[in-house]
Protein backbone atom coordinates (compact mmCIF):
# COMPACT_ATOMS: atom_id res chain seq x y z
CA UNK A 1 0.00 0.00 0.00
CA UNK A 2 1.51 3.26 -1.11
CA UNK A 3 -0.16 5.72 1.17
CA UNK A 4 -1.03 5.30 4.78
CA UNK A 5 -4.43 4.85 6.32
CA UNK A 6 -3.63 7.69 8.66
CA UNK A 7 -3.90 10.49 6.19
CA UNK A 8 -7.19 9.36 4.70
CA UNK A 9 -8.85 9.28 8.07
CA UNK A 10 -7.98 12.82 9.08
CA UNK A 11 -8.68 15.30 6.37
CA UNK A 12 -8.98 15.75 2.72
CA UNK A 13 -5.51 16.22 1.16
CA UNK A 14 -6.90 19.15 -0.79
CA UNK A 15 -7.39 21.02 2.49
CA UNK A 16 -3.82 20.32 3.55
CA UNK A 17 -2.44 21.46 0.24
CA UNK A 18 -4.66 24.52 -0.13
CA UNK A 19 -2.52 27.05 1.83
CA UNK A 20 0.63 26.14 -0.07
CA UNK A 21 -1.08 26.17 -3.46
CA UNK A 22 -2.81 29.48 -2.73
CA UNK A 23 0.44 31.06 -1.59
CA UNK A 24 2.39 29.96 -4.65
CA UNK A 25 -0.41 30.63 -7.12
CA UNK A 26 -1.19 34.05 -5.70
CA UNK A 27 2.31 35.27 -5.01
CA UNK A 28 4.49 33.43 -7.48
CA UNK A 29 2.42 32.60 -10.56
CA UNK A 30 0.24 35.72 -10.55
CA UNK A 31 3.15 38.19 -10.13
CA UNK A 32 5.13 36.51 -12.89
CA UNK A 33 2.11 36.61 -15.21
CA UNK A 34 1.42 40.21 -14.21
CA UNK A 35 4.96 41.11 -15.13
CA UNK A 36 4.52 39.37 -18.47
CA UNK A 37 1.45 41.50 -19.09
CA UNK A 38 3.31 44.73 -18.25
CA UNK A 39 6.08 43.84 -20.64
CA UNK A 40 3.58 44.19 -23.51
CA UNK A 41 2.52 47.70 -22.51
CA UNK A 42 3.54 50.54 -24.76
CA UNK A 43 5.16 53.66 -23.36
CA UNK A 44 7.85 54.03 -20.78
CA UNK A 45 6.46 54.78 -17.35
CA UNK A 46 3.03 54.05 -16.14
CA UNK A 47 1.57 50.76 -15.14
CA UNK A 48 -1.90 52.13 -15.68
CA UNK A 49 -3.45 52.32 -19.05
CA UNK A 50 -3.90 49.50 -21.45
CA UNK A 51 -2.81 48.55 -24.84
CA UNK A 52 -0.76 45.77 -26.24
CA UNK A 53 2.43 46.18 -28.15
CA UNK A 54 5.71 44.49 -28.78
CA UNK A 55 7.45 47.83 -28.54
CA UNK A 56 9.59 46.94 -25.50
CA UNK A 57 10.88 43.72 -27.00
CA UNK A 58 11.52 45.32 -30.39
CA UNK A 59 13.45 48.12 -28.74
CA UNK A 60 15.47 45.64 -26.68
CA UNK A 61 16.53 43.53 -29.62
CA UNK A 62 17.12 46.37 -32.05
CA UNK A 63 19.41 48.31 -29.73
CA UNK A 64 22.90 46.88 -29.97
CA UNK A 65 23.72 48.02 -26.43
CA UNK A 66 21.16 45.63 -24.94
CA UNK A 67 22.16 42.74 -27.17
CA UNK A 68 25.77 43.20 -26.15
CA UNK A 69 24.82 43.28 -22.45
CA UNK A 70 22.70 40.16 -22.93
CA UNK A 71 25.56 38.39 -24.68
CA UNK A 72 28.04 39.55 -22.05
CA UNK A 73 25.73 38.34 -19.28
CA UNK A 74 25.48 34.91 -20.90
CA UNK A 75 29.23 34.67 -21.42
CA UNK A 76 29.77 35.64 -17.78
CA UNK A 77 27.18 33.12 -16.62
CA UNK A 78 28.75 30.40 -18.71
CA UNK A 79 32.24 31.24 -17.47
CA UNK A 80 31.08 31.24 -13.84
CA UNK A 81 29.35 27.86 -14.29
CA UNK A 82 32.40 26.37 -15.98
CA UNK A 83 34.79 27.63 -13.28
CA UNK A 84 32.39 26.37 -10.60
CA UNK A 85 32.41 22.96 -12.29
CA UNK A 86 36.21 22.83 -12.56
CA UNK A 87 36.90 23.86 -8.97
CA UNK A 88 33.73 22.46 -7.40
CA UNK A 89 34.02 18.94 -8.79
CA UNK A 90 37.20 17.94 -6.88
CA UNK A 91 35.71 19.32 -3.68
CA UNK A 92 32.34 17.61 -4.11
CA UNK A 93 34.02 14.35 -5.06
CA UNK A 94 36.33 14.36 -2.05
CA UNK A 95 33.45 15.27 0.29
CA UNK A 96 31.50 12.27 -0.96
CA UNK A 97 34.42 9.91 -0.34
CA UNK A 98 35.52 11.27 3.05
CA UNK A 99 34.58 9.55 6.30
CA UNK A 100 31.75 11.41 8.11
CA UNK A 101 33.94 12.90 10.84
CA UNK A 102 36.33 14.60 8.45
CA UNK A 103 33.45 15.64 6.27
CA UNK A 104 31.67 17.59 8.97
CA UNK A 105 33.59 20.88 9.07
CA UNK A 106 34.29 20.87 5.38
CA UNK A 107 30.58 20.59 4.62
CA UNK A 108 29.82 23.41 7.01
CA UNK A 109 32.35 25.67 5.24
CA UNK A 110 30.88 24.67 1.89
CA UNK A 111 27.34 25.47 2.99
CA UNK A 112 28.14 28.74 4.74
CA UNK A 113 27.87 30.97 1.62
CA UNK A 114 24.42 29.54 0.86
CA UNK A 115 22.97 30.52 4.21
CA UNK A 116 24.94 33.69 4.84
CA UNK A 117 23.39 36.86 3.52
CA UNK A 118 24.65 37.82 0.08
CA UNK A 119 25.47 41.39 1.14
CA UNK A 120 27.77 40.12 3.88
CA UNK A 121 29.68 37.96 1.40
CA UNK A 122 30.00 40.82 -1.06
CA UNK A 123 31.10 43.14 1.71
CA UNK A 124 33.78 40.59 2.69
CA UNK A 125 35.08 40.65 -0.87
CA UNK A 126 35.17 44.44 -0.87
CA UNK A 127 37.57 44.13 2.06
CA UNK A 128 39.66 41.58 0.18
CA UNK A 129 39.81 43.39 -3.16
CA UNK A 130 39.55 47.04 -2.14
CA UNK A 131 42.21 49.64 -2.78
CA UNK A 132 43.54 49.31 0.76
CA UNK A 133 42.32 45.74 0.96
CA UNK A 134 43.96 42.51 1.90
CA UNK A 135 45.38 41.60 -1.51
CA UNK A 136 46.88 45.03 -2.13
CA UNK A 137 48.44 45.44 1.30
CA UNK A 138 49.80 41.89 1.22
CA UNK A 139 51.37 42.28 -2.21
CA UNK A 140 52.77 45.72 -1.45
CA UNK A 141 54.38 44.56 1.79
CA UNK A 142 55.87 41.62 -0.11
CA UNK A 143 57.20 44.07 -2.67
CA UNK A 144 55.30 42.56 -5.60
CA UNK A 145 53.25 45.69 -6.30
CA UNK A 146 54.71 49.16 -5.92
CA UNK A 147 51.33 50.88 -5.69
CA UNK A 148 47.78 49.58 -5.01
CA UNK A 149 46.08 48.02 -8.00
CA UNK A 150 42.44 48.39 -8.97
CA UNK A 151 40.64 45.06 -8.53
CA UNK A 152 37.16 46.27 -7.74
CA UNK A 153 34.98 47.42 -10.62
CA UNK A 154 36.58 44.92 -12.99
CA UNK A 155 34.93 41.97 -14.65
CA UNK A 156 37.29 39.29 -13.20
CA UNK A 157 36.39 40.52 -9.70
CA UNK A 158 32.68 40.13 -10.45
CA UNK A 159 33.28 36.61 -11.79
CA UNK A 160 35.37 35.67 -8.73
CA UNK A 161 32.67 36.78 -6.30
CA UNK A 162 29.94 35.04 -8.31
CA UNK A 163 31.99 31.82 -8.30
CA UNK A 164 32.42 32.00 -4.55
CA UNK A 165 28.69 32.55 -4.04
CA UNK A 166 27.50 29.77 -6.28
CA UNK A 167 30.21 27.08 -6.13
CA UNK A 168 28.46 25.49 -3.10
CA UNK A 169 25.57 24.49 -5.37
CA UNK A 170 28.01 22.68 -7.64
CA UNK A 171 29.85 21.07 -4.71
CA UNK A 172 26.61 19.78 -3.20
CA UNK A 173 25.16 18.40 -6.43
CA UNK A 174 28.42 16.66 -7.33
CA UNK A 175 28.65 15.33 -3.78
CA UNK A 176 25.17 13.88 -3.83
CA UNK A 177 25.66 12.13 -7.17
CA UNK A 178 29.14 10.78 -6.34
CA UNK A 179 27.81 9.35 -3.07
CA UNK A 180 25.66 7.10 -5.22
CA UNK A 181 28.56 5.85 -7.37
CA UNK A 182 29.81 2.73 -5.66
CA UNK A 183 33.56 2.80 -4.89
CA UNK A 184 33.72 -0.82 -6.14
CA UNK A 185 33.43 0.52 -9.69
CA UNK A 186 36.59 2.57 -9.23
CA UNK A 187 38.39 -0.40 -7.71
CA UNK A 188 37.35 -2.58 -10.63
CA UNK A 189 38.70 0.00 -13.08
CA UNK A 190 41.97 0.13 -11.15
CA UNK A 191 42.18 -3.66 -11.25
CA UNK A 192 41.85 -3.44 -15.00
CA UNK A 193 44.92 -1.21 -14.96
CA UNK A 194 43.15 2.04 -15.58
CA UNK A 195 44.98 4.94 -14.02
CA UNK A 196 43.07 7.59 -12.06
CA UNK A 197 42.60 9.80 -15.05
CA UNK A 198 41.10 7.02 -17.17
CA UNK A 199 38.88 5.95 -14.29
CA UNK A 200 37.84 9.52 -13.85
CA UNK A 201 37.11 10.05 -17.53
CA UNK A 202 35.44 6.72 -18.28
CA UNK A 203 33.71 5.85 -14.99
CA UNK A 204 33.20 8.84 -12.72
CA UNK A 205 32.33 11.57 -15.22
CA UNK A 206 29.71 9.62 -17.20
CA UNK A 207 28.00 8.47 -14.01
CA UNK A 208 28.17 11.94 -12.46
CA UNK A 209 26.67 13.75 -15.45
CA UNK A 210 23.20 14.17 -13.89
CA UNK A 211 24.68 15.87 -10.81
CA UNK A 212 27.01 17.98 -12.92
CA UNK A 213 24.10 19.15 -15.06
CA UNK A 214 21.95 20.05 -12.04
CA UNK A 215 24.82 22.07 -10.58
CA UNK A 216 25.69 23.69 -13.89
CA UNK A 217 22.13 24.78 -14.65
CA UNK A 218 21.59 26.13 -11.17
CA UNK A 219 24.81 28.14 -11.18
CA UNK A 220 24.10 29.43 -14.68
CA UNK A 221 20.56 30.60 -13.95
CA UNK A 222 21.65 32.22 -10.68
CA UNK A 223 24.66 33.96 -12.25
CA UNK A 224 22.84 35.49 -15.20
CA UNK A 225 20.17 36.94 -12.91
CA UNK A 226 22.62 38.27 -10.32
CA UNK A 227 22.33 41.98 -9.70
CA UNK A 228 23.62 42.72 -6.22
CA UNK A 229 27.14 41.47 -6.95
CA UNK A 230 27.56 43.20 -10.35
CA UNK A 231 26.31 46.42 -8.80
CA UNK A 232 28.50 46.43 -5.68
CA UNK A 233 31.61 44.70 -7.02
CA UNK A 234 31.34 45.76 -10.66
CA UNK A 235 30.01 49.27 -10.20
CA UNK A 236 28.46 51.22 -13.04
CA UNK A 237 30.99 50.11 -15.62
CA UNK A 238 30.28 46.38 -15.54
CA UNK A 239 26.79 45.95 -16.92
CA UNK A 240 24.96 42.70 -16.41
CA UNK A 241 21.33 42.28 -17.35
CA UNK A 242 20.21 41.84 -13.74
CA UNK A 243 21.65 45.15 -12.60
CA UNK A 244 20.27 46.85 -15.72
CA UNK A 245 16.76 45.62 -14.85
CA UNK A 246 17.17 46.83 -11.29
CA UNK A 247 18.22 50.30 -12.48
CA UNK A 248 15.46 50.45 -15.06
CA UNK A 249 12.73 49.75 -12.56
CA UNK A 250 13.98 51.15 -9.27
CA UNK A 251 15.69 54.32 -10.56
CA UNK A 252 14.01 55.11 -13.87
CA UNK A 253 10.64 53.63 -12.89
CA UNK A 254 10.29 52.38 -16.45
CA UNK A 255 8.17 49.31 -15.71
CA UNK A 256 7.27 48.06 -19.18
CA UNK A 257 10.87 48.12 -20.32
CA UNK A 258 12.18 46.52 -17.11
CA UNK A 259 9.49 43.84 -17.25
CA UNK A 260 10.38 43.01 -20.85
CA UNK A 261 14.06 42.74 -19.94
CA UNK A 262 13.22 40.50 -16.99
CA UNK A 263 11.32 38.20 -19.31
CA UNK A 264 14.07 38.12 -21.89
CA UNK A 265 16.39 37.08 -19.06
CA UNK A 266 13.99 34.48 -17.67
CA UNK A 267 13.13 32.85 -21.00
CA UNK A 268 16.57 32.95 -22.58
CA UNK A 269 18.14 31.53 -19.41
CA UNK A 270 15.72 28.63 -19.50
CA UNK A 271 16.19 28.14 -23.22
CA UNK A 272 19.94 28.03 -22.84
CA UNK A 273 19.97 25.48 -20.01
CA UNK A 274 17.38 23.35 -21.83
CA UNK A 275 19.57 23.39 -24.96
CA UNK A 276 22.65 22.34 -23.00
CA UNK A 277 20.73 19.54 -21.31
CA UNK A 278 19.36 18.26 -24.61
CA UNK A 279 22.79 18.40 -26.22
CA UNK A 280 24.46 16.46 -23.42
CA UNK A 281 21.61 13.95 -23.21
CA UNK A 282 21.90 13.21 -26.95
CA UNK A 283 25.68 12.88 -26.63
CA UNK A 284 25.25 10.46 -23.77
CA UNK A 285 22.75 8.36 -25.67
CA UNK A 286 25.01 8.30 -28.72
CA UNK A 287 27.98 7.37 -26.51
CA UNK A 288 25.95 4.69 -24.79
CA UNK A 289 25.03 3.14 -28.14
CA UNK A 290 28.68 2.98 -29.09
CA UNK A 291 29.52 0.96 -26.00
CA UNK A 292 26.35 -1.08 -26.06
CA UNK A 293 27.19 -2.86 -29.29
CA UNK B 1 52.40 -0.97 -13.66
CA UNK B 2 49.77 1.69 -13.53
CA UNK B 3 51.06 5.09 -14.50
CA UNK B 4 51.96 6.65 -11.18
CA UNK B 5 52.81 10.03 -12.60
CA UNK B 6 49.24 10.73 -13.72
CA UNK B 7 47.90 9.49 -10.40
CA UNK B 8 50.25 11.74 -8.45
CA UNK B 9 49.53 14.74 -10.66
CA UNK B 10 45.79 14.29 -10.21
CA UNK B 11 46.08 13.84 -6.45
CA UNK B 12 48.28 16.93 -6.16
CA UNK B 13 46.08 19.17 -8.31
CA UNK B 14 42.98 17.93 -6.48
CA UNK B 15 44.51 18.78 -3.12
CA UNK B 16 45.58 22.21 -4.39
CA UNK B 17 42.13 23.03 -5.78
CA UNK B 18 40.47 21.90 -2.55
CA UNK B 19 42.78 24.11 -0.48
CA UNK B 20 42.03 27.11 -2.71
CA UNK B 21 38.26 26.51 -2.69
CA UNK B 22 37.98 26.13 1.09
CA UNK B 23 40.11 29.26 1.59
CA UNK B 24 37.98 31.17 -0.91
CA UNK B 25 34.75 30.05 0.74
CA UNK B 26 35.81 30.99 4.26
CA UNK B 27 37.83 34.12 3.44
CA UNK B 28 35.13 36.85 3.30
CA UNK B 29 33.47 35.80 6.56
CA UNK B 30 36.78 35.45 8.42
CA UNK B 31 38.02 38.84 7.26
CA UNK B 32 34.77 40.62 8.09
CA UNK B 33 34.97 39.30 11.64
CA UNK B 34 38.67 40.17 11.91
CA UNK B 35 38.12 43.75 10.76
CA UNK B 36 35.08 44.33 12.94
CA UNK B 37 37.39 44.43 15.99
CA UNK B 38 39.64 47.14 14.59
CA UNK B 39 40.21 50.22 16.67
CA UNK B 40 41.02 52.31 13.59
CA UNK B 41 38.58 54.31 11.48
CA UNK B 42 39.17 52.65 8.14
CA UNK B 43 38.70 49.27 6.50
CA UNK B 44 42.44 49.06 5.84
CA UNK B 45 44.10 45.74 6.30
CA UNK B 46 45.66 44.62 8.63
CA UNK B 47 43.36 46.06 11.33
CA UNK B 48 44.98 48.44 13.77
CA UNK B 49 44.54 47.41 17.39
CA UNK B 50 41.63 45.68 19.06
CA UNK B 51 38.44 47.30 20.28
CA UNK B 52 34.73 46.74 20.52
CA UNK B 53 33.93 50.32 19.64
CA UNK B 54 32.37 49.53 16.26
CA UNK B 55 29.99 47.11 17.93
CA UNK B 56 29.07 49.86 20.35
CA UNK B 57 28.55 52.27 17.44
CA UNK B 58 26.42 49.72 15.63
CA UNK B 59 24.31 49.29 18.72
CA UNK B 60 23.87 53.07 18.95
CA UNK B 61 22.97 53.37 15.25
CA UNK B 62 19.22 53.58 15.11
CA UNK B 63 18.97 52.56 11.44
CA UNK B 64 20.76 49.28 11.97
CA UNK B 65 19.08 48.43 15.26
CA UNK B 66 15.62 49.07 13.82
CA UNK B 67 16.53 46.99 10.77
CA UNK B 68 17.76 44.16 13.00
CA UNK B 69 14.42 44.06 14.81
CA UNK B 70 12.46 44.23 11.56
CA UNK B 71 14.51 41.34 10.16
CA UNK B 72 14.10 39.26 13.28
CA UNK B 73 10.38 39.92 13.50
CA UNK B 74 9.78 39.08 9.84
CA UNK B 75 12.01 35.99 9.97
CA UNK B 76 10.30 34.56 13.08
CA UNK B 77 6.87 35.10 11.56
CA UNK B 78 7.98 33.59 8.25
CA UNK B 79 9.46 30.55 10.01
CA UNK B 80 6.23 29.83 11.89
CA UNK B 81 3.88 30.34 8.94
CA UNK B 82 6.13 28.50 6.48
CA UNK B 83 6.38 25.58 8.87
CA UNK B 84 2.59 25.24 9.15
CA UNK B 85 1.96 25.66 5.42
CA UNK B 86 4.92 23.49 4.47
CA UNK B 87 4.11 20.69 6.89
CA UNK B 88 0.52 20.46 5.70
CA UNK B 89 1.64 20.41 2.07
CA UNK B 90 4.47 17.94 2.59
CA UNK B 91 2.25 15.63 4.64
CA UNK B 92 -0.38 15.54 1.92
CA UNK B 93 2.23 15.02 -0.80
CA UNK B 94 3.93 12.23 1.12
CA UNK B 95 0.91 10.32 2.39
CA UNK B 96 -1.78 10.77 -0.21
CA UNK B 97 -1.96 9.97 -3.86
CA UNK B 98 -3.94 12.33 -6.03
CA UNK B 99 -4.04 13.60 -9.56
CA UNK B 100 -1.53 16.29 -10.45
CA UNK B 101 0.90 15.39 -7.69
CA UNK B 102 3.98 15.77 -9.88
CA UNK B 103 2.73 19.15 -11.05
CA UNK B 104 2.25 20.23 -7.43
CA UNK B 105 5.74 19.12 -6.48
CA UNK B 106 7.08 21.12 -9.40
CA UNK B 107 5.09 24.13 -8.23
CA UNK B 108 6.35 23.71 -4.67
CA UNK B 109 9.96 23.85 -5.80
CA UNK B 110 9.54 26.46 -8.54
CA UNK B 111 10.49 29.50 -6.39
CA UNK B 112 14.01 28.08 -6.49
CA UNK B 113 14.31 28.54 -10.24
CA UNK B 114 12.51 31.84 -10.79
CA UNK B 115 15.24 34.52 -10.80
CA UNK B 116 15.02 36.69 -7.68
CA UNK B 117 14.83 39.86 -9.75
CA UNK B 118 11.81 38.51 -11.65
CA UNK B 119 10.03 37.47 -8.46
CA UNK B 120 10.97 40.72 -6.74
CA UNK B 121 9.63 43.10 -9.36
CA UNK B 122 6.64 40.86 -10.06
CA UNK B 123 5.65 40.99 -6.39
CA UNK B 124 6.32 44.71 -6.19
CA UNK B 125 3.99 45.31 -9.12
CA UNK B 126 1.30 43.13 -7.54
CA UNK B 127 1.54 44.94 -4.22
CA UNK B 128 1.48 48.36 -5.89
CA UNK B 129 -1.71 47.24 -7.56
CA UNK B 130 -3.13 45.96 -4.26
CA UNK B 131 -2.10 49.20 -2.54
CA UNK B 132 -0.11 47.35 0.13
CA UNK B 133 3.39 48.67 -0.50
CA UNK B 134 3.47 50.75 2.68
CA UNK B 135 2.93 47.70 4.90
CA UNK B 136 5.04 44.81 6.10
CA UNK B 137 2.95 42.19 4.23
CA UNK B 138 5.00 42.28 1.00
CA UNK B 139 8.14 41.32 2.92
CA UNK B 140 6.45 38.52 4.84
CA UNK B 141 4.73 37.10 1.77
CA UNK B 142 7.81 37.39 -0.44
CA UNK B 143 9.93 35.57 2.13
CA UNK B 144 7.24 32.92 2.58
CA UNK B 145 7.36 32.15 -1.15
CA UNK B 146 11.14 31.74 -0.87
CA UNK B 147 11.07 29.69 2.33
CA UNK B 148 8.24 27.24 1.61
CA UNK B 149 10.22 25.10 -0.92
CA UNK B 150 13.00 24.52 1.62
CA UNK B 151 10.50 23.66 4.32
CA UNK B 152 8.57 21.26 2.06
CA UNK B 153 11.77 19.57 0.94
CA UNK B 154 13.17 19.13 4.45
CA UNK B 155 9.90 17.79 5.85
CA UNK B 156 9.29 15.54 2.82
CA UNK B 157 12.69 13.96 3.41
CA UNK B 158 11.92 13.44 7.12
CA UNK B 159 8.51 11.96 6.36
CA UNK B 160 9.81 9.50 3.82
CA UNK B 161 12.67 8.43 6.09
CA UNK B 162 10.67 7.54 9.17
CA UNK B 163 8.94 4.25 9.65
CA UNK B 164 5.23 4.34 8.93
CA UNK B 165 4.77 1.00 10.73
CA UNK B 166 4.90 2.91 14.00
CA UNK B 167 1.85 4.92 12.98
CA UNK B 168 0.03 1.81 11.86
CA UNK B 169 0.84 0.10 15.14
CA UNK B 170 -0.57 3.06 17.06
CA UNK B 171 -3.72 2.94 14.97
CA UNK B 172 -4.04 -0.77 15.54
CA UNK B 173 -4.08 0.08 19.19
CA UNK B 174 -7.05 2.29 18.38
CA UNK B 175 -5.39 5.63 18.89
CA UNK B 176 -7.43 8.35 17.19
CA UNK B 177 -5.67 9.82 14.11
CA UNK B 178 -4.92 13.23 15.58
CA UNK B 179 -3.39 11.57 18.60
CA UNK B 180 -1.23 9.45 16.29
CA UNK B 181 0.01 12.56 14.56
CA UNK B 182 0.66 14.32 17.84
CA UNK B 183 2.23 11.42 19.74
CA UNK B 184 3.96 9.46 16.96
CA UNK B 185 4.47 11.36 13.71
CA UNK B 186 5.43 14.80 15.00
CA UNK B 187 7.93 13.59 17.63
CA UNK B 188 9.54 11.29 15.06
CA UNK B 189 10.10 14.04 12.54
CA UNK B 190 10.84 16.73 15.13
CA UNK B 191 14.46 17.23 14.01
CA UNK B 192 13.23 17.75 10.44
CA UNK B 193 10.55 20.18 11.60
CA UNK B 194 13.00 22.22 13.65
CA UNK B 195 15.51 22.29 10.82
CA UNK B 196 12.83 23.39 8.39
CA UNK B 197 11.77 26.23 10.67
CA UNK B 198 15.34 27.35 11.25
CA UNK B 199 15.97 27.14 7.53
CA UNK B 200 12.96 29.33 6.83
CA UNK B 201 14.23 31.75 9.46
CA UNK B 202 17.66 32.10 7.91
CA UNK B 203 16.27 32.31 4.36
CA UNK B 204 14.20 35.28 5.43
CA UNK B 205 16.81 36.79 7.73
CA UNK B 206 19.55 36.89 5.11
CA UNK B 207 17.58 37.62 1.96
CA UNK B 208 18.45 40.76 0.06
CA UNK B 209 17.63 40.09 -3.58
CA UNK B 210 13.86 39.94 -3.12
CA UNK B 211 13.63 42.10 0.02
CA UNK B 212 15.18 45.01 -1.82
CA UNK B 213 12.05 45.42 -3.92
CA UNK B 214 9.62 44.95 -1.03
CA UNK B 215 10.92 47.23 1.70
CA UNK B 216 9.78 50.79 2.20
CA UNK B 217 11.01 53.62 4.41
CA UNK B 218 9.75 52.23 7.71
CA UNK B 219 10.45 48.55 7.19
CA UNK B 220 14.00 48.05 6.00
CA UNK B 221 15.55 44.68 6.80
CA UNK B 222 19.12 44.35 7.98
CA UNK B 223 20.61 43.02 4.68
CA UNK B 224 18.88 45.79 2.70
CA UNK B 225 20.19 48.35 5.18
CA UNK B 226 23.70 46.94 4.80
CA UNK B 227 23.33 47.09 1.00
CA UNK B 228 22.20 50.72 1.11
CA UNK B 229 25.11 51.58 3.40
CA UNK B 230 27.77 49.71 1.41
CA UNK B 231 26.44 51.15 -1.85
CA UNK B 232 27.60 54.61 -0.82
CA UNK B 233 30.43 54.12 1.67
CA UNK B 234 31.86 51.55 3.93
CA UNK B 235 33.53 51.60 7.30
CA UNK B 236 34.06 49.12 10.17
CA UNK B 237 30.51 49.79 11.37
CA UNK B 238 29.23 47.53 8.59
CA UNK B 239 31.84 44.95 9.53
CA UNK B 240 30.44 44.82 13.05
CA UNK B 241 26.85 44.49 11.79
CA UNK B 242 27.91 41.85 9.25
CA UNK B 243 29.77 39.91 11.95
CA UNK B 244 26.54 39.68 13.91
CA UNK B 245 24.86 38.21 10.82
CA UNK B 246 27.72 35.73 10.36
CA UNK B 247 27.46 34.57 13.97
CA UNK B 248 23.68 34.12 13.69
CA UNK B 249 24.11 32.14 10.47
CA UNK B 250 26.86 29.99 11.95
CA UNK B 251 24.74 29.15 14.99
CA UNK B 252 21.90 28.22 12.64
CA UNK B 253 24.07 25.93 10.50
CA UNK B 254 25.55 24.21 13.54
CA UNK B 255 22.09 23.67 15.02
CA UNK B 256 20.72 22.13 11.83
CA UNK B 257 23.85 20.03 11.49
CA UNK B 258 23.23 18.64 14.98
CA UNK B 259 19.60 17.97 14.16
CA UNK B 260 19.66 16.33 10.76
CA UNK B 261 23.26 16.36 9.50
CA UNK B 262 24.85 18.95 7.27
CA UNK B 263 24.44 17.02 4.02
CA UNK B 264 20.71 17.49 4.02
CA UNK B 265 20.96 21.22 4.45
CA UNK B 266 21.16 22.16 0.84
Amino acid sequence: MKHSVLSRRIVNPALLLAPMVLLLAGFLVVPVLGLLRSSFLPGSHLLEGGGFSLQQYIRFFSDSYYSSVLLETFIDGFAVSLICLLVGFPVGYSLARLPPLERRWRTIIAIMPLTLSLVVIVFGWLIVLGRNGVVNSLFISLGIFSSPKQFLFTRPAVLLVLVQQFVPFMILSVMSVVTQIHPVLEQAAANLRANRFTTFRRIIIPLAVPGILVGFNLVFVLSISAFVTPRLVGGARIAMLGSLIYERIMSELNWPSGAAMAFVLFVSGFGFTAAINALIASRLIAGGKRYAV
Amino acid sequence: MRSDFIDDAMAASGALIRAIVYTMLALPAVLVIALSFTSGDTMNFPPTGFSLRWYQKAWENELFVTALWTSTYVAVLVAIIALVIGFAGAFAMNRCSFAGKTFLQGLAFSPLIVPAVVLGIGLLQLFVWLGLTQTIYPLIIGHLVLAVPYVVRTILASLSLHDQLLEQAAMNLRAPPLQVIRRITLPLILPGLLSAAIFAFVTSFGNVTVSMFLTYGGNVTLPVQIFAYVDTSYDPLVAAVSSIMIIVTLIVILTIERLIGAERLA
